[in-house]
């Protein structure tokens, strides 16, 4: 990085020179509250701003924007702001580190004490619709279904664990995405047979060419297949 | 045999870096001594938990499989300090090269490992691993030029001898907290997942365990094992298998048991002390060390005979409590830093260890997990301020808890009516109903299934 680069600099910035970006959606009177304690105590913006350049004394936010609305409430005309570069990485990471977007594990790999602790997250947070869930009957649940094949997450509302379609399932979105593996052309792992619908055993039965399936239950099916 | 050991020690500065520790003493000498071939020695592994590396792997080669090659399958982990870091236990980078161990040990590319090693060519102290659980496999010793060679032949023994059972006494001397429903369904559920395990009914005066399964007293007694030093008696008639068979998947699960003794509930207390030692239950148990991946011991609610065999048998005291019950938390506690460090200090090896303690069937609300914390914040501080026996419970009551975090995390088993019903029935809940199923696997990964 060459010497003439702000990037990682802390400089006071004029305020109509940035653009808020999405702003944030703190209430109203934690603002206002913010912005005098701010003009009382001094008036400097001691934690940054962050900000990337977008052109010529042009910036715009990336993190911290609750800092933005309390400068502007308070009528700065300028702020003090931390220069990052310009990337998407930076400015998720930013968006993370400053508490604006919570950070997401890969339900498809994550362990078992990873699927816990984001439960409770959920669990705990106030108003959840997941309030009703028992924490350690959905984290065994979820840990021990084939969820590296997943497409999406509507198997968990087959598991059985008060997550049900709609609300619940959705609020799994906050703090879990999915990367899945392809399914196996052959499965034979009995834990994962078992969570497949009777009808899905059979169509694989029909394909492994396998003999006198059309009559069996799912046990005896799950046990053909594993062979 | 261990001179060129006693020489490079002597050599060593007594200042001596990390580096020069390492260069003149660890890499050239003691780890040969160990046993490992330069090819057996894998410097800055890679731990697989971010861009963090040990500084020593170590495993023995096999034929096919050269381990600075294939990286695979490590065995044994060094944390190396220098000699300007004071490694001599309780000192502030004794304790912080032991949490940087146990961090490594854990990580996701060691799963394999079994044993970890902290040195700075002045002290020394080696640990064992099994799955989630870390305990010392020996106290920290000071290194001197007379004891090198001891002190290496010891760490030898122990890292070629497989032990394959981690023997968990579940302790609490408030009666009623969950013993003997922990040891059993622990038991249960351990077995699911595929870990040979035997129980111990070591609680003669209530045999509770073995009544909860309807089991029937072996052909022999324990008290004759204890008792016969000659092996005349044939172990195996110690053992009673519970077999349990799911109907629907056609299978069938096993684990064993050492029931209760008749023999020894008669024996007067006092008299226990004069026949037996306390280290000879320990004797008998490690006979199965090999046999099984888990030994778990349902203890009596004292500091008697039993819970004191118990725990000397041990290498980790499981500990369940109740929040609502503040005699069950100052139990726990006293259990942690007198009972345990009692037997610690005649074991002279580091063990047995406290696991961080759980509440366990018991309905909780916020306001109560509150309450719970202010009787708990009050016991660890009394025993922070106690000046006769100064003791930091805080990692044995609250083990997330950092300066940052202030985390008060307590693992928590719920009440389920079915637990308590199934006493009666003689299964363990865990094979019958579901949701005691998804307790206590939880319970399982949480403390000890990596
Ligand atoms: N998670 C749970 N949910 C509901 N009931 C439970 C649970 N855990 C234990 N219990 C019940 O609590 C009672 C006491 O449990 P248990 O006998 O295991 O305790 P203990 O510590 O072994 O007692 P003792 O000190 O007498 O040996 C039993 O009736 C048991 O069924
Ligand atoms: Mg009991």
């Amino acid at each position: 990085m060459s010497n003439l680069s702000d990037i990682g600099n802390l400089m006071l910035l004029y305020i109509n020179e940035i653009k808020p970006n999405e702003g944030t959606n703190t209430p109203k009177f934690l603002i206002t509250a913010t912005a005098k304690t701010l003009s009382s105590l001094g008036g400097r913006n001691w934690v940054p701003l962050i900000v990337k350049e977008i052109g010529e004394d042009r910036y715009e936010v990336i993190g911290n924007s609750f800092i933005y609305a309390v400068a502007e409430e308070a009528g700065l005309e300028k702020v003090w702001c931390i220069i990052a570069d310009s990337s998407e990485e930076t400015a998720k990471l930013t968006k993370v580190l400053s508490r604006e977007e919570t950070p997401k594990i890969n339900l498809s790999t994550a362990t078992r004490d990873e699927i816990k602790d984001a439960l409770q997250y959920l669990i705990e947070k106030p108003n959840s619709v997941l309030k009703s869930v028992k924490l350690l009957v959905a984290t065994n649940r979820i840990d021990e279904a084939p969820r590296q094949y997943w497409q999406n997450f509507e198997p968990i509302t087959k598991l059985k664990c008060g997550i049900t379609k709609g609300k619940k399932i959705n609020a799994l979105k906050e703090v879990f995405y999915l990367i899945p593996q392809p399914m196996p052309d052959v499965i034979k792992d009995p834990t994962i047979l078992n969570t497949l619908p009777t009808a899905e055993l059979k169509k694989m039965a029909k394909k492994r060419s396998k003999v006198g399936y059309s009559k069996k239950k799912k046990n005896d099916l799950v046990e053909l297949l594993s062979q | 045999m261990y001179e060129t050991l006693v020489k490079a020690l002597r050599s060593l500065p007594s200042d001596a870096k990390e580096a020069i520790v390492n260069h003149s003493f660890i890499a050239p000498v003691f780890l040969k001594a160990l046993g490992f071939k330069p090819e057996e020695c894998f410097p800055q592994y890679p731990t697989g938990k971010g861009a963090d590396a040990v500084d020593y792997a170590l495993r023995h080669n096999t034929d096919d499989d050269i381990f600075l090659h294939t990286k695979s399958h490590p065995y044994i982990l060094l944390e190396l300090k220098g000699r300007d870091k004071d490694l001599s236990e309780g000192s502030a980078s004794y304790t912080s090269t032991v949490k940087q161990l146990k961090g490594y040990l854990l990580a996701p590319n060691c799963k394999t490992v079994q044993w970890g090693i902290i040195t700075n060519s002045d002290y020394i102290q080696l640990f064992k691993k099994h799955g989630k659980v870390i305990y010392p496999a020996s106290l920290c010793l000071k290194i001197t030029p007379d004891n090198v060679g001891a002190i290496v032949e010891d760490i030898k023994q122990k890292i070629e001898n497989i032990s394959r059972a981690l023997t968990v006494a579940i302790y609490n001397n408030k009666g009623g907290v969950g013993k003997t429903t922990t040891t059993v369904n622990l038991a249960a559920v351990l077995t699911l997942h595929g870990r040979k395990t035997l129980i111990v009914d070591f609680d003669p005066n209530q045999q509770d365990l073995t009544n909860s399964l309807g089991i029937k007293p072996a052909k022999e007694s324990l008290y004759s094992c204890l008792e016969d030093k000659n092996n005349r008696v044939n172990l195996n008639d110690l053992i009673n298998p519970y077999i349990f068979k799911f109907k629907n998947l056609n299978k069938e699960f096993k684990f064993d048991i050492i029931t209760a003794d008749d023999k020894l509930f008669e024996e007067r207390e006092d008299k226990l002390y004069q026949i037996f030692k306390l280290h000879r239950f320990r004797q008998v148990l490690n006979n199965f060390k090999n046999k099984y991946d888990y030994i778990l011991i349902d203890s009596c609610p004292n500091w008697r005979f039993f819970s004191q065999s118990a725990i000397y048998a041990c290498d980790v005291v499981l500990i369940p409590a109740k929040h609502n019950n503040i005699f069950s938390l100052k139990n726990a506690a006293v259990a942690i830093r007198k009972f345990i460090p009692e037997i610690q200090r005649i074991r002279k090896d580091g063990s047995p260890i406290a696991l961080p303690i759980f509440f366990n069937g018991e309905k909780i609300t916020e306001a109560q997990r509150i309450t719970a914390h202010y009787g708990i914040d009050s016991i660890i501080e009394q025993a922070r301020k106690d000046r006769d026996n100064k003791f930091d419970l805080l990692p044995y009551f609250y083990p997330r808890f950092t300066n940052a975090t202030k985390d008060r995390y307590i693992f928590d088993l719920p009440s389920y009516a079915h637990i308590a019903n199934t006493a009666f029935e003689r299964i363990p809940a865990a094979y019958k109903y579901k949701i005691a199923y998804d307790y206590y696997i939880n319970l399982a990964k949480e403390y000890f299934l990596q």
